[in-house]
């Protein structure tokens, strides 16, 4: 189990960070696998987590329209419903005082008794009247109803005096006044035939209207209270605690209607706002009908549903970034072992091939230094022979020419072992000016006898204008030589090869090797260039020449095409650079 | 020892073996290697003749008695079991003995197959040709 562990976990850490075997690289067929699996997560991520982003965050959006249209809704209907309660409030108590004033004379209403009984009535048939009095038009109370001892009070000076003299009916705002008590004063004035009035002054019991307006407050995110038209509180109001005096929220723009406004809280908390300016039929009044409502209170709903969303999201976006780091690791891994298989494949093929030219090459060494030998062996053996068999022998002149032989054979076997060291050198060497028609005429030395013995016929064409190219002498060697081989090995005894360079453009050679052997056919002319791709029986050819021979004229930064008629022959054209930076080859 | 008879072939190959007798024809396309060993068993008392291709050495045969073919295998124009297989069917029994540069396993198999009395890689060992030499002559006395 834990050896499953390791082994998934193995699988999951990126091998291709670091690449181990620096000689690999030019074999690898994809550079920055950092890259490749850089960009394959965030394709993916990408394409995976945009929607579910964006669809939450529409989601949001919507869930919090549709709330905000709600709680203005809800709002508005109970700021409607509680201003048709104060009104109604208002204007019973105001109808039934109108009633008395106009029903009553001024003589019985300042009997004390009288009004004491006018008083008793309304309070059983309305409630909510705190007293009763009678003020004559100089302002002065003459008769009084009520706990207080206010008779004989001047009320001149007052506003809702002034207000009702002049409006015939008044609605105070609520205030303390004489008795410390906070009270709505609402009076009627009662014109007398003699231009002079008195009026009926009532005190509403501010109890009642704050019971009244509290049934409508629901839940403890909501305030509801009655302001002037100043902003300052005639209620008391849960929202301002600590301000009692004056709203913190702004004096809002009359209208007739109900109406809904959102706003922010001293804290800076979102609200939203009913408001109703409250007018009776009969009268005006000074109260504004406020209903706050906090949005978080009545966003608590979704509010714990969006962090249930957050979570979910959170928790669905990290699973799906570790499946597809997992998926994009595991599947450039496999991709990186892919390649470094093939590069390595790749590799170890172009040494083999190196060390079978260098076989071959021995192997011809080996034949041309052996007839030399041969020859000097026989000589020798001859000269000894003349010796020991006949000592006359001693003093002849044909020795001379004998020995002449022995030299020559020797210097036969000089020249192959020079050519083999300056082959050999060259394997190590890097870039160097080089002539094109002595590395060719070199590399078919080693071709010279098999072409005699088989009749075929080599024309060499590399015009004296060529120019020196700058190249890596060991490479072209070797890739002049496969296609040679191959040359070769596609033609019959007393066919002919062909090899002739020119130049094509001022910065590049183009050298053709043309033989008019078998050829190849169509189907197989574009896979010659392939690894492994061979039409030789098995185990004759390991299809690898021609495509190490395409590598080693890419390092040239050359280029090699090929032309194929079958039975016709086939011509290799090899294009190399004059010059070549040093670094790149 | 043999009698002592050294011909010289220097101008033309055929027309010098033609009708003649010879111990050993020495078929090899390297002129000088061909000469000298035909110098050294001159020396030792074998006639020898000299042919350069195997076009001629065939003709050789056909004008000529030879005991031995001493054949190289790479020659200009045929390949050695060419000739090989031509003296087989038309002079079994003349002997041929191998002579080459670098024979394969492979060739030596093919050509000891095809009748040849002895594959020998140059350089070559005299002593050992001169007991084939002997043994043969032994063998038709």
């Amino acid at each position: 189990m834990t050896n499953l562990f390791t082994k998934f976990l193995e699988s999951l850490a990126p091998r291709f960070l670091h690449r181990d075997d620096e000689q690999l690289n030019p074999y690898y067929s994809h550079r920055d696998y950092r890259q490749m699996w850089g960009m394959g997560i965030f394709v993916l991520l990408t394409t995976c987590l945009l929607p579910l982003f964006l669809m939450t965050l529409i989601y949001y959006q919507l869930i919090e329209r549709s709330i905000d249209t709600e709680s203005l809704l809800r709002t508005e209907r109970v700021a409607s419903n509680a201003r048709r309660a104060v009104t109604y409030l208002l204007e019973e108590r105001l109808a039934a005082l109108t009633f008395t004033v106009n029903e009553m004379s001024y003589a019985e209403l300042s009997n004390h008794e009288f009004l004491s009984e006018v008083l008793r009535n309304l309070k059983l048939g309305f409630g909510g009247l705190a007293d009763l009095s009678v003020i004559t038009d100089t302002g002065k109370q003459v008769a009084y109803a009520g706990p207080y001892p206010l008779k004989g009070k001047d009320y001149s000076s007052q506003p809702w005096f002034m207000e009702c003299k002049q409006n015939n009916i008044c609605v105070s705002e609520i205030f303390t006044g004489y008795r410390d008590v906070p009270h709505i004063v609402v009076a009627v004035k009662s014109q007398q035939p003699n231009e002079r009035f008195f009026m009926l002054r009532a005190t509403l019991d501010t109890a009642r209207l704050v019971q009244t307006l509290s049934t409508y407050k629901t839940g403890a995110h909501a305030d509801i209270f009655l302001t002037n038209r100043e902003g300052v509180l005639q209620t008391p109001s849960h929202y301002h605690l600590s301000n009692s005096d004056r709203s913190t929220l702004p004096v809002p723009q009359f209208s007739e209607r109900t109406q809904t406004m959102t706003a922010s809280d001293s804290e800076g908390q979102p609200i939203v706002v009913g408001y109703a300016y409250i007018t009776t039929n009969i009268a005006p009044t000074p109260f504004i009908l406020m209903v706050v409502k906090e949005k978080a209170g009545m966003m608590r709903i979704w509010l714990d549903l969006r962090r249930q969303i957050n979570w979910f999201f959170a928790a669905s976006a990290i699973i799906i970034a570790v499946v597809i780091i997992m998926t994009s690791t595991s599947m450039v891994n496999k991709l990186f072992r892919t390649d470094q298989e093939k590069a390595h494949t790749m590799m170890v093929a172009e040494r083999n091939a190196q060390l079978a030219s260098i076989g071959q090459l021995a192997a011809g060494v080996a034949h041309e230094v052996n007839n030399p030998l041969a020859l000097i062996n026989e000589t020798a053996g001859y000269v000894k022979d003349l010796f020991t068999i006949k000592h006359q022998y001693q003093e002849d002149p044909e020795l001379v020419e004998h020995i002449d032989s022995i030299l020559e054979a020797v210097d036969r076997c000089g020249t192959i072992t020079r050519q083999l060291l300056g082959f050999a050198r060259h394997f190590d060497v890097k870039t160097q000016r080089i002539d094109l028609g002595n590395l060719v005429s070199d590399v078919l030395n080693f071709h010279k006898k098999e072409a005699e013995y088989r009749n075929i016929g080599i024309h060499v064409d590399i015009p004296e204008n060529i120019p020196l190219i700058e190249t890596d002498r060991g490479k072209l060697q070797q890739v002049i030589l496969n296609l040679v081989n191959n040359a070769f090995q596609a033609i019959n005894n007393g066919c002919s090869l062909d090899i002739r360079a020119e130049m094509a453009g001022p910065e590049r050679v183009q050298l053709s090797i043309r033989d008019n052997g078998c050829g190849i056919s169509e189907e197989h002319l574009e896979k010659v260039f392939d690894p492994f791709f061979t039409t030789k029986k098995e185990g004759k050819g390991t299809g690898l020449g021609l495509s190490i021979t395409y590598g080693l004229v890419q390092k040239l930064h050359g280029n090699i095409s090929v032309q194929s008629k079958t039975g016709e022959g086939t011509t290799f054209v090899v294009t190399l650079p004059v010059q070549v930076e040093k670094d790149s080859v | 020892m043999f009698h002592i008879k050294y011909v010289k072939l220097r101008v033309n190959p055929k027309n010098s073996c033609k009708m003649k007798q010879y111990d050993i024809l020495i078929v090899d396309d390297e002129r000088r290697y061909a000469e000298m060993l035909a110098r050294r068993l001159g020396l030792r008392g074998l006639i020898c003749g000299v042919c350069y291709d195997g076009k001629a050495a065939i003709d050789t045969l056909n004008d000529s008695l030879v005991s031995v073919v001493i054949l190289d295998l790479q020659l200009p124009d045929l390949y050695g079991t060419d000739v090989l297989k031509k003296i087989k069917k038309y002079q079994p029994e003349t002997t041929v003995i191998i002579l080459t540069g670098h024979g394969t396993e492979k060739d030596r198999q093919e050509c000891m197959t095809l009748g040849a009395h002895t594959f020998m890689n140059k350089p070559l060992d005299i002593s050992r040709l001169l007991a084939i030499m002997s043994e043969l002559k032994a063998r038709s006395v």
